[in-house]
């Protein structure tokens, strides 16, 4: 097969495509269906590429790859869900501006963290040693099947969400975010319901974070920045925060459109790839969401049906 | 009024309420020393706007905390039986010890069908877990009927969408209600904003209900609902149960019930 057109650029562009999509369809279950309103997404990732980093590199496993991989692999989603059930039995009870300010001094408590902490994450400078768990011959190809590994973690995490919209777990997470009082009436424990989503989407972006640390190679803070949290925010509402696809439609409008279409194919000046083209992109985004929120509040692909669910699902 | 010979009255759950004071910025709305609710199969609660009618069911169902005192519900009846302290439990507890309330003020979720409230209030607790992607099916085919049966009796539009109207989704309210399977049933205000024929149908159900077992409270401002529905009234103004008898009994006490309710409610 040839794959010339495939150049690290495509590869990396794809696999952010991948990963970005992963987080922002973990936000959707606690964004669209629970109105969890989470700014710490980048912080959960970040907990599960260090955890994963530090288990692979700085532990000595009496086993080698893949079963190092897996158990580390394993390690960073548990810990990020755990962070998750701390973070969200915190949070979980305040109101919207709770939630945003809670979650996002948990992402910067991450990144202080993984600054400070010398010893474990190697600080600013960062931390090497990951590798693929696995040798198919040559950079090139080792990276592929890493960005086809992660597009199966994406549909994967895709398939679970449009699951849950046809499951009664779903529903419960709909009136959970709708009216809480109601559905406590109705015997719903809504404490412990947005507690587990919060956990589990946690736990989700955690083995994202694990799978990105190791296309990386190189673990540093700087990419535990806010602009993780803010792609998948910004593709999530774009694309239509309570469906399924709004995830998927919103991250290959942002992310896929610049950093693929935008960074590999138009001709920028070169001196503008290290400095200029990430804010450009930023400052895109943004704008991007405020014309979305005035002209289309509620994303391309609009707002939740589950009327045509239901008569898909059961019938007239 | 207490001498009564009903059978029932021992199987029948019943609440205690007991020296339960709630008051809001330092007005008292709600001061009881000593209720009873479950004695008789239907009960109802009148008294004029702010006696604290809505307020005390609120108490009941831990929607709205004690300054103190308690409510404990008798499951069978009987004093022997475990009481449960529910002014202790947290509000979604009671569904499960089958305490059941409808609300006064028109609820509703956004965004879910008529389908999906009845199938979110009928289905187990079980089915919604994380893990649990693939019960759909199931838990449809195992609900289907009995909510058929509700859609049809009530006169439902097309489940598929949502409710529309105050009334319809007043009435779904109440149908989520009678899904918990409740065994002591508050009813708020059921039929406001209903029509007669569907207010006449809400009637039905409680009577049918009540004859299997469920106490059965009701508030209600409609005083025709309460003359036909109940076995026994309670007169509550200022936050205080001051008369309580038959309907019959109640009416004879006119000048009473129309000092507060006003003239040709008797």
């Amino acid at each position: 097969m040839n794959l010339d057109w495939l150049d690290a650029f495509l590869i990396y562009g794809l696999f952010t495509v991948c990963i970005i999509t992963g987080l922002a369809l973990l936000l959707h279950l606690q964004l669209g269906l629970a109105r969890i309103a989470n700014f710490g997404v980048v912080g959960f990732f970040g907990i599960g590429m260090y955890t994963f980093g530090v288990l692979y590199v700085k532990v000595d496993w009496p086993f080698a790859d893949p079963w190092q991989f897996f158990v580390c692999l394993l390690g960073g989603t548990l810990v990020a869900g755990l962070s998750g059930l701390l973070v969200g039995w915190l949070t979980a009870d305040l109101n919207e501006d709770g939630v945003l300010v809670g979650t996002l001094g948990f992402a910067t408590a991450v990144f202080i963290l993984a600054t400070t902490e010398k010893d474990i994450t190697g600080g600013a400078q960062g931390m090497g040693g990951l590798g693929f768990p696995y040798d198919v011959g040559g950079v090139k190809a080792n990276e592929t099947l890493w960005l086809l590994i992660a597009a199966v973690v994406m549909a994967a995490i895709l398939y679970y969400v449009w699951r849950v919209h046809r499951s009664p777990y779903g529903r419960l997470l709909v009136a959970v975010g709708a009216n809480e009082p109601l559905a406590r009436s109705l015997g719903k424990p809504t404490f412990r319901t947005k507690l587990w989503v919060f956990a589990v989407s946690s736990a989700g972006m955690g083995l994202l974070g694990a799978v990105y640390g190791v296309m990386e190679r190189f673990l540093r803070p700087t990419n535990l920045g806010i602009d993780i949290t803010l792609a998948a925010m910004v593709a999530l509402v774009l694309g239509g925060s309570a469906r399924v696809w709004g995830a998927v439609v919103g991250v290959v409008v942002t992310v896929g459109f610049f950093d693929i279409v935008v960074q590999s194919y138009l001709p920028l000046p070169r001196e503008w790839y290290s400095q200029t083209i990430p804010v450009l992109r930023e400052a895109l985004f943004g704008a991007a969401l405020i014309i979305v929120l005035m002209f289309r509040p509620v994303g391309i692909l609009g707002d939740m049906r589950r009327d045509k669910l239901m008569r898909s699902m059961h019938g007239d | 009024m207490t001498d009564r010979p009903d059978v029932a009255i021992k199987t029948r759950p019943a609440i205690l309420v007991q020296n339960a004071v709630k008051s809001f910025s330092g007005r008292v709305v709600v001061d009881i020393d000593e209720l009873t609710l479950g004695d008789v199969p239907i009960e109802g609660l009148i008294g004029p706007n702010g006696a604290g009618k809505t307020t005390l069911m609120r108490m009941i169902m831990h929607s709205t905390s004690l300054d103190r005192g308690t409510i404990t519900l008798r499951p069978s009846g009987r004093t022997g039986a475990e009481a449960v302290v529910l002014s202790r439990l947290p509000s979604h507890r009671m569904a499960r010890h089958g305490v059941v309330k409808s609300n006064q003020v028109v609820m509703d979720f956004d965004k879910l069908t008529i389908w999906d409230s009845l199938l979110l209030a009928a289905v187990g607790s079980k089915y919604e877990q994380p893990h649990r992607i693939f019960g759909e099916a199931r838990v449809f085919d195992e609900n289907a009927a009995e909510i058929n049966r509700y859609l049809d009796f009530f006169g439902f539009g097309d489940p598929s969408s949502f409710a529309k109207s105050a009334g319809e989704k007043k009435l779904l309210d109440i149908v989520r209600c009678l899904l918990l399977k409740p065994r002591f049933l508050l009813l708020d205000e059921p039929t406001a904003g209903l029509p007669e024929e569907v207010t006449a149908k809400v009637m039905e159900e409680v009577r049918r209900l009540a004859a299997r077992g469920t106490s059965v409270v009701i508030v209600e401002h409609n005083l025709d609902v309460i003359w036909n529905l109940c076995d026994e009234v309670h007169f509550m103004a200022e936050g205080r149960v001051i008369m309580k008898g038959t309907p019959q009994e109640i009416r004879a006490h006119k000048t009473v019930v129309e000092k507060y309710l006003g003239e040709g409610h008797v």
